[in-house]
């Protein structure tokens, strides 16, 4: 008897749900959305909990940045918005689709550049238009790959090895190569970590001229532990937490209009007020006399 | 700089050689000249490359024929072995369960001497050239074997990672991403085979007779001429060091990192 007044009375709520206009409305509106994820890995030592119940929107041509010490899981909440990383717990969902692996629609950008080192410059980057853009025809291929390449000035460098390549002309290959295939989200793990300021510097300027070709539809979300970074490139910045168990201590906007001027902005009170604010949130202890106390 | 590097290779090339005819002239002196020395081997050495290709019968044949039949032998038995080495060492490497399943059998098999499978290969295809192919292709199998999977099994994850993210198919992944960076394993484990093959096919030719280098040697030691069975020795090593520097050169020349 009380199981078929359950069976009753949840029987119209399904259709309820898929009819109401919350989760319609809502769902368009995100290029990405991150619901209650979870990551733990398998070590020797036992279960390690990188990241908790993590929950997380990024609308649609929105850049935001993954900021935190490292070893907080900024990486592998990344992975799972990428899909190389499965979540032990939660769903991520990115155009609409629930991640299940990595996918064209998402075009990822390494930290080591993760160039292939036999393969030309051109090469490198026609084999995955090539992989990804099934449809097209070979010459549609080689235009696109010719594009991509002098958008971001490397044309003449097209027959070079990855090898014979500074770290900037490397890094601009690998965000060459994302761009090609033209991905509605750009997922940035640490992407210029491992240049000197200056190339950095332009790697920045370069990104957003991408970005702004693009007519800012790319959504960008990129893992950093730079934070003038995060500030000159991004709308909002998360920050993390250190692990393990890992979650955002806070999200911060950062209120400076666009186009930036990197020489201009860090005189903007915004841009101070944004500084301290996210220095206050990754450190908590400021004066060397702390240190001193701890001896 | 070119140049003067270049005479000192070939100086010190010369002198290694000098070294080598010494030790050998003071043995022969200490033995009494029971093993002929070198002057008198180079003699007959001249004589063997003046006709090395004449042919009196199935008994007497020229060193020229000899080696041939024996460098056929090698590359027929290291082409079947190096054609189920690689498939079988990319399968290893690629997939924990290959290699659990495969593993165990490669440890068992790749200690036991190449000449033991001999009688096995007798057995199999009723003809002592046929053995001695099937020994070699023995012989060859393993350093590839293990070199392939090895390499394969070392492919760093970033470049894994690339055929994940731009969604490589199968056969992308292998010509693209798996070979390249194994090539140079596996042709390391090829040069390290035809090296083992080389030594094996001296070996094997003894216990099969008929043709070969080994044969030649053995038939020389039967007919109690020395002087043939060092030149012998003198061109199975060399032989062998130019099918080594072929295989190095092809690993130069492959791997990506060199150019």
């Amino acid at each position: 008897m009380t199981k078929s007044n359950i069976a009753a009375f949840v029987a119209p709520n399904p259709i309820a749900s898929t009819t109401s206009a919350v989760t319609i409305e809502k769902k368009p509106t995100y290029s990405i959305d991150v619901q209650n994820i979870t990551v733990s890995f398998k070590t020797p030592k036992g279960i390690y909990t990188a990241i908790k119940d993590i929950s997380l929107t990024v609308k649609k041509g929105e850049i935001v940045a993954l900021i935190g010490h490292s070893g907080c899981g900024k990486s592998t909440l990344l992975g799972t918005i990428s899909g190389m990383t499965q979540p032990t717990e939660g769903v991520v969902i990115a155009n609409d689709k629930v991640v299940k692996g990595p996918g064209p629609d998402r075009g990822i950008v390494f930290q080591n550049y993760s160039l292939l080192p036999w393969l030309s410059v051109y090469k490198n980057i026609f084999e995955a238009v090539d992989s990804v853009l099934k449809g097209k025809s070979p010459s549609e291929k080689k235009a696109i790959t010719e594009t991509s390449l002098k958008m971001v000035n490397l044309w003449q460098h097209k027959d070079k090895l990855p090898s014979q390549l500074s770290g900037g002309m490397k890094q601009r290959v690998a965000i060459a190569r994302a761009f090609a295939i033209n991905p509605s989200i750009l997922l940035l793990d640490e992407p210029f970590g491992a240049l000197d300021a200056l190339t950095k510097g332009t790697m920045h300027i370069e990104l957003l001229k991408l970005w702004n070709l693009d007519n800012r539809n790319k959504t960008i979300v990129m893992v950093t532990h730079d934070i003038e970074e995060a500030i000159f490139l991004s709308d909002r910045v998360v920050v993390m937490n250190n692990g393990p168990a890992a979650t955002i201590k806070e999200i911060v906007d950062v209120p400076l209009p666009r186009p930036r001027n990197k020489k201009d902005i860090v005189h903007d009170p915004r841009y101070i007020e944004t500084h301290d604010k996210l220095m206050s949130l990754l450190f908590d202890k400021f004066s060397i006399d702390d240190i001193h106390m701890e001896e | 700089m070119k140049i003067k590097s270049l005479i000192f290779d070939v100086l010190y090339f010369i002198g290694s050689i000098a070294i080598l005819l010494g030790i050998w002239q003071i043995i022969t002196w200490v033995t009494k000249s029971e093993i002929p020395g070198p002057f008198k081997t180079l003699l007959v050495f001249g004589d063997m490359l003046k006709n090395p290709f004449y042919d009196n019968g199935p008994n007497d044949k020229g060193v020229g024929v000899q080696l041939i039949s024996s460098i056929g032998r090698v590359f027929l038995g290291f082409l079947f072995g190096s054609l189920l080495a690689i498939p079988l060492g990319i399968l290893m490497g690629s997939s924990k369960i290959g290699m659990r399943l495969i593993n165990p059998i490669v440890q068992i098999l790749r200690p036991v001497s190449p000449l033991a499978w001999f009688p096995l290969g007798l057995l199999a295809f009723k003809s002592a050239p046929s053995a001695t192919v099937f020994v070699i292709f023995i012989t060859s199998l393993w350093p590839t074997l293990i070199n392939t999977a090895f390499g394969v099994s070392s492919i760093p994850q970033d470049h894994i990672n690339v055929g994940k993210a731009y969604g490589f198919s199968k056969y992308k992944y292998i010509t693209k991403i798996l070979l390249p960076y194994a090539l140079p394993h596996i042709i390391t484990g090829l040069r390290l085979s035809i090296g083992v093959a080389w030594m094996v096919i001296v070996a094997g030719e003894m216990l099969s007779g008929g043709l070969g280098i080994g044969f030649f040697v053995w038939d020389s030691w039967n007919g109690g001429n020395l002087e043939k069975i060092l030149c012998a020795i003198l061109i199975i090593g060399i032989v062998g060091l130019l099918l080594d520097r072929a295989f190095s050169s092809l690993q130069n020349r492959l791997s990506y990192d060199k150019k």
